[in-house]
């Protein structure tokens, strides 16, 4: 008997499909909320541009596919060239503000005013309507288990995001570099005065985490096209991620962004009209509880 | 001239001016004056979270949406409905929200009161647009009755007419203004900018935080709210895109931004400067955010105090007249 012929219950298939695309949007939204929070944990930055990065790696993922017709390769510039923006922002524009003297709400109005910038540039140049991203050959098709079927891209994506966080996280609490960010998250003043020189920890670590926004950005366009309302959809939902997880908590932002990724799932399953709004209801009962997040330390 | 006389003067050459713009200019600038009056308040609105408690709100169109939608729905669906109950029902409905919001977040500031404002604002927009047998979804509230305005002594006068409805808006809308200013010259007013400076001390001195911040809040809510329910008058149509959405809601902060923080007429400057930029760029682009983004970076990046700071900084080089720069200075 093969496995085709096993039957298994299509209730149960549904909640298993459900909870995979929940794991897989899930994994896809912490990488994105993982450059937020840390970004946010050292400079006290909360990058509404963020997102708008994310987008806009979709959007040069569809350009490199019309000049060389190739997914992998979009896969790599794509990112790299959102993560260099993201270098010269933090470089010319983060920088700067910060000597106006609006506080942190100048950091909040400048990536404001950037991620308006973005969305109308992407207008301007891409048009308003959704651009379809064909989701390479190779990765075309499905699994079969038995009667249990599920799309090879989305497992693919899965298993790129736990990739680059392995990696991320062997940086992080393995390395020297990952140390000092680490350090940096929980008193940047001191690790300054420790002779280490935080603008350009803080300036990489901005990079990298547009970087990571941008790899999220180009794995997703096949699953979510590309459109000017991606970067307000996506960043709303990693916003939630970082308050509910706690400001600056990587584990927090893990354990948000999975729980986000089925509540969102089985919430469009269940209850569609109201899938939306589950998520800002799931913010709002945490902060009445703990307004600090799950694992934050400050408000 | 002693001051006195001149700032008589002003105010009357100012209320002529308002109540020629209807006669002078046509409709279309008419209709464009009205925009500003109604962005105004809203902006005004905003500010006094932002300038005043040193709150930052992501979602103000919250409160100016559900004033838009209880006019609306209130134009629609009860017969004989007054002008003024109609537009009544837009302030308590903005103003009930607002109250249902506030326990949650008077308990927060800064980069998380922002973030949770945006999300409240998110969650109207997504129950407006799921829920369309009431509120008609993206499609929105349209064609609903206005009805003529009853004023004691005066027959009904038609508020379709543009010319009735500019004097309508602006009467309404300039009271909303003179309340507001007034709100800020009582004790209250003293306490909000306690709230923005050193709120720890505030609670030293006996005075209770979140009832205060929830009581601004709730304030400030159904400002927006009434500028909404004028805009739904003004529209005959409410939609979540115009009503609801986040552009909606970063409208009035770069307003207040390009106007010049920290100043009551900043916002309102601010929003005649941006519609005019609006004016201007339409001519030329589809993409009139795009010039808008890029003014308001160069202003948050190099000139935080804004257009009134401007202003001032022109008129102490030039005119040599010290000016105290108390109020547009960024401390």
């Amino acid at each position: 008997m093969s496995l085709e012929d096993v039957d298994v219950d299509p209730v149960t298939v549904m909640y298993v499909t459900q909870a995979i695309n929940g794991l897989a949007y899930g994994m896809l939204l912490f990488l994105v909320s993982s450059g937020l929070t840390l970004i946010f944990g050292m400079m006290g930055v909360l990058n509404l541009a963020h997102a708008s990065f994310f987008m806009l790696a979709g959007y040069f993922c569809y350009t490199s596919l019309g000049l060389v017709g190739n997914f992998w390769v979009a896969l790599l510039v794509a990112p790299v060239a959102v993560g260099i923006l993201g270098l010269f922002v933090e470089r010319f524009f983060l920088r700067k503000v910060a000597a106006s003297g609006l506080g942190h709400m100048g950091d909040l109005l400048l990536t404001l005013g950037i991620s308006l910038v973005i969305a109308e540039t992407v207008k301007a140049f891409w048009g308003t309507a959704g651009l379809a991203i064909p989701i390479p050959p190779l990765l075309e098709g499905r699994v079969f288990i038995s009667n249990l079927e599920y799309p090879i891209y989305r497992l693919v994506t899965i298993a790129l995001s736990l990739m680059i966080l392995g990696i991320f996280a062997l940086i992080l609490f393995k390395t020297r570099l990952g140390k000092i960010v680490q350090a940096a998250v929980s008193d940047a003043d001191m690790v300054n005065a420790l002779g280490i020189n935080t603008p350009l920890v803080f300036m990489l670590v901005f990079g990298i985490g547009t970087w990571m926004a941008g790899v999220a950005g180009v794995t997703s366009a096949p699953i979510l096209q590309v459109y000017p309302g991606l970067a307000d959809q996506i960043g709303l939902d990693a916003f939630v991620i970082v308050v509910v997880g706690g400001f600056g908590s990587l584990l927090g932002a893990l354990v948000a962004s999975l729980l986000l990724g089925e509540l969102n799932s089985f919430g469009v399953q269940f209850i569609p009209r109201l899938a939306p709004v589950l998520m800002f209801a799931f913010m709002a009962v945490v902060l009445a509880f703990k307004p600090t997040g799950f694992f934050g330390e400050r408000e | 001239m002693n001051p006195k006389t001149k700032q008589i003067i002003i105010s009357v050459v100012s209320l002529a001016v308002i109540f020629l713009i209807p006669q002078v200019l046509g409709i279309v600038k008419t209709n464009i004056c009205v925009e500003f009056a109604i962005g105004s308040v809203y902006a005004v609105s905003l500010n006094l979270l932002l300038s005043y408690c040193g709150l930052l709100s992501f979602g103000h169109a919250l409160f100016y949406g559900s004033g838009a939608y209880a006019t609306a729905l209130a134009l629609r669906h009860i017969p004989d409905v007054s002008v003024w109950s109609a537009l009544g029902l837009g302030a308590l409905g903005a103003g009930v929200v607002a109250l249902i919001c506030s326990p949650l977040l008077v308990r927060v500031s800064g980069t998380a009161f922002a973030m949770l404002t945006l999300a409240f604002s998110q969650l109207m927009f997504v129950v407006c647009l799921k829920y369309r047998e009431i509120t008609g979804g993206e499609d929105g509230i349209s064609g609903f009755p206005i009805p003529p305005l009853k004023l004691p002594g005066l027959g009904p006068i038609e508020l379709t007419v543009p010319a009735n409805f500019y004097y309508f808006a602006v009467v309404v809308l300039g009271i909303c203004l003179g309340l507001m200013w007034f709100l800020l010259k009582t004790p209250f007013g003293n306490v909000m900018f306690g709230i923005r400076d050193n709120p720890t001390r505030l609670e030293y001195i006996g005075y209770r935080l979140p009832p205060s911040k929830a009581i601004i809040f709730i304030a400030s809510g159904v400002f927006a709210g009434i500028a909404g329910s004028v805009f739904a008058f003004f529209q005959n149509v409410v939609s979540t895109g115009a009503a609801l959405s986040i552009m909606v809601s970063f409208t009035p902060i770069m307003a207040i931004l390009v106007g010049g923080m920290r100043t009551f007429f900043g916002p309102v400057l601010g929003t005649a400067i941006l519609l005019l930029i609006r004016e201007f760029t339409m001519k030329y682009t589809e993409r009139v955010e795009l010039v808008t983004g890029l003014i308001f970076i160069a202003i948050v990046l190099y000139m935080p105090g804004g257009a009134l700071h401007l202003f001032n900084l022109i008129k102490m080089k030039w005119f040599g007249k010290a000016q105290t720069a108390k109020e547009s200075s960024i401390p």
